[in-house]
């Protein structure tokens, strides 16, 4: 081997444990994100449900109410587990009873917060699935799959669900 | 809350970000959080500089996307904008175009914990400097616990060139700053129909404007033209017939305070712009003063005139309907008081007030969502060390000639 060749050698696994090591830090970071990202949109989702609950209180009884008491209080079990599933069975509910609320002040300040609450949970929502989107990208490349570059950490999953309601009477669109 | 606002541009040129970032950040120190504004300052001594703007020091001007940007970058920005972050102990950090180079970038460098950026930029930035850089600064964005855009055009750039989503949360309007203006003494009685944006610049389309001009005044003899903005008119007024030059009133740029007057002094206010206007925020001020607007019926116009309900629509480029749309307005009183009254209305929903709670939510969001609850950087030294960076400073200072502009 001549000297070029060593150095060019050298080189190449200087290079590739600056790579190895950068990368590596950037993709604890981003897991680091990921992970304060879910935190945040679970807290969102509980705060949700918890507001969902709080209008169920003000519906006249009825199936409507019955059905937004089981799909709040499935939701507020929370827990990663079928949680799009669980979260959209909620709105699907909340769609379904809404349009029975009565008109008093203390249902109309349950509607604002939960108005509030499913505010948080869309951007929570796309913080969340943006940290995904990043840490995907850079776990999609060739070498940082090759060299295992992130450990055992599993992929992390974007969380989409349907959490549109519709809007309350009197207030502005989007 | 304790917020850090990062501005890239010189705070003391006008701009659309300068502007955004000071009425933001009026508007949440009226709700009673903290801020401080960390921008380059030309001036640091000049009188009518905010009491919350921080100097990130001189910019320079760089050539950049097209135009001439004037951006603040080196060892010295670096320092301050460290400093600033260290004494700051923000609760969120807000970064404005963070992917020019400038404080911002600076500062997402240096800083962690619940940082949120605005993205300004409506058009892909396609540049060799960029797309060198692009795998940079792709990592200091990564960063970032959130972003907003500020139009659907500037979204769809965050989303094609940085991958993941955006939350859209559109620019305001002082509405209270505008409302109820006095038009400008002494102006005749004359119909008037008031223009203000770029003169040189084709895609606010002053020419479609003084192209409907001749037919306009077959119709509305004594119509006169308030022409406000800076540039240079010589090659539009050649396009005007000789006779009709004294129609056109030229006031040049006029400046934040006059803007609510010149709108006033208008029976219409016209948007002629051919395209890519990504909010229309002329046409909002000029609906908060009370003036009805006709717009070209670009995609973002329909939008904040409501299809048409909350002002006028013609045809974009279209000179011809321009002039008959002006005449039938100008000729219609009662229509047009209906349009400023649902004017008025419409652009409540852009109102800073609506604006802000809406960024508030997000500074929330993002304080729950970020790995860490301060936005100092670990190893930033504490406040007794030397200066870090002190010496590059000095070095980066006597390379550029330039004298001492530290303390």
């Amino acid at each position: 081997m001549s000297l070029a060749q060593v150095v060019l050698l050298v080189l190449v696994v200087a290079l590739l444990g600056v790579y190895t090591s950068w990368t590596a830090g950037r993709l604890d970071r981003l897991h680091a994100r990921v992970d304060a990202a879910w935190n945040g949109l679970d807290a969102a989702l509980a705060r949700r449900a918890a507001a969902a609950r709080a209008v169920g209180h003000h519906l006249p009884p009825g199936p409507e109410a019955d059905a937004l008491e089981a799909a709040a209080a499935e939701a507020l079990e929370g827990g990663p587990v079928a949680r799009e599933g669980v979260e959209n069975a909620l709105t699907r509910a909340l769609r379904a009873a809404l349009p029975l609320l009565p008109g008093d002040e203390g249902a109309r300040a349950a509607r604002a917060e939960l108005d509030a609450a499913t505010t948080r949970v869309g951007l929570a929502r796309s913080f969340h699935n943006s940290a995904v989107a990043d840490t995907r990208a850079v776990r999609r490349r060739v070498l940082v799959r090759r060299l295992h570059l992130a450990g055992h950490r599993v992929l992390p999953m974007h969380f989409d669900i349907d959490d549109a309601l519709l809007p309350a009477a009197g207030a502005p669109s989007p | 809350m304790r917020v850090g606002i990062v501005c890239p541009y010189t705070w003391d040129t006008p701009g659309g970000v300068q502007a955004h970032i000071r009425d933001l950040t009026e508007s949440l120190l009226a709700l009673g959080h903290e801020v401080s504004v960390l921008a380059p300052v030309d001036e640091p001594d000049a009188p009518d500089l905010p009491p919350y703007v921080v100097s990130a020091g001189r910019a320079v001007p760089v050539p950049y996307n097209g135009s001439v940007a004037r951006l603040c970058f080196g060892p010295l920005s670096l320092t301050r904008t460290r400093r600033w972050l260290r004494a700051g102990r923000f609760d969120v950090l807000h970064l404005h175009e963070p992917n020019i180079p400038s404080v911002s970038m600076l500062a997402i460098w240096s800083a962690r914990g619940a940082m949120v950026a605005t993205f300004h930029l409506s058009r892909a930035t396609r540049s060799l400097a960029l797309t060198v850089f692009e795998p940079i600064l792709q990592t200091g964005l990564e960063k970032l616990t959130g972003r907003i855009a500020v139009s659907p055009a500037a979204r769809k750039v965050v989303m094609e060139h940085l991958g993941g989503d955006a939350v859209l949360i559109p620019n305001g309007v002082s509405v209270d700053r505008f409302a109820g203006a006095a038009p400008l003494p002494g102006r005749p009685s004359a119909p008037t129909v008031v223009f203000l944006g770029r003169l040189d610049e084709p895609r606010k389309g002053l020419a479609v404007l003084l192209g409907a001009l001749p037919a306009l005044v077959q119709r509305v003899p004594d119509v006169r033209l308030l022409v406000a903005g800076p540039g240079d008119p010589s090659d539009l007024m050649a396009a005007v017939p000789q006779p009709l030059h004294d129609r056109v009133e030229l006031l040049g740029l006029v400046s934040e305070a006059d803007k609510p007057s010149v709108y006033a002094s208008g029976d219409v206010y016209v948007a002629p712009n051919t395209h890519g206007e990504s909010f229309g925020i002329v046409l909002a001020e000029a609906m908060a003063t009370g003036t009805p607007v006709l717009a070209s019926d670009l995609e973002a116009f329909r939008r904040v005139l409501q299809d048409g309900r909350a002002g006028a629509l013609f045809p974009t480029g279209d000179s011809a309907a321009l002039a008959a749309a002006l005449a039938d307005l100008l000729q219609d009183p009662a229509r047009r008081a209906a349009l400023a009254a649902a004017g008025s209305q419409a652009v409540r929903a852009y109102d800073w007030s609506t604006v802000t709670a809406s960024v508030v939510e997000v500074y929330e969001t993002v304080r729950a969502s970020a790995p860490v609850q301060d936005a100092l950087d670990d190893d930033l030294p504490p406040e007794d060390a030397p200066e870090a960076g002190g010496r590059a400073a000095a070095t980066w200072r006597r390379l550029t000639g330039r004298a001492g502009s530290s303390a």
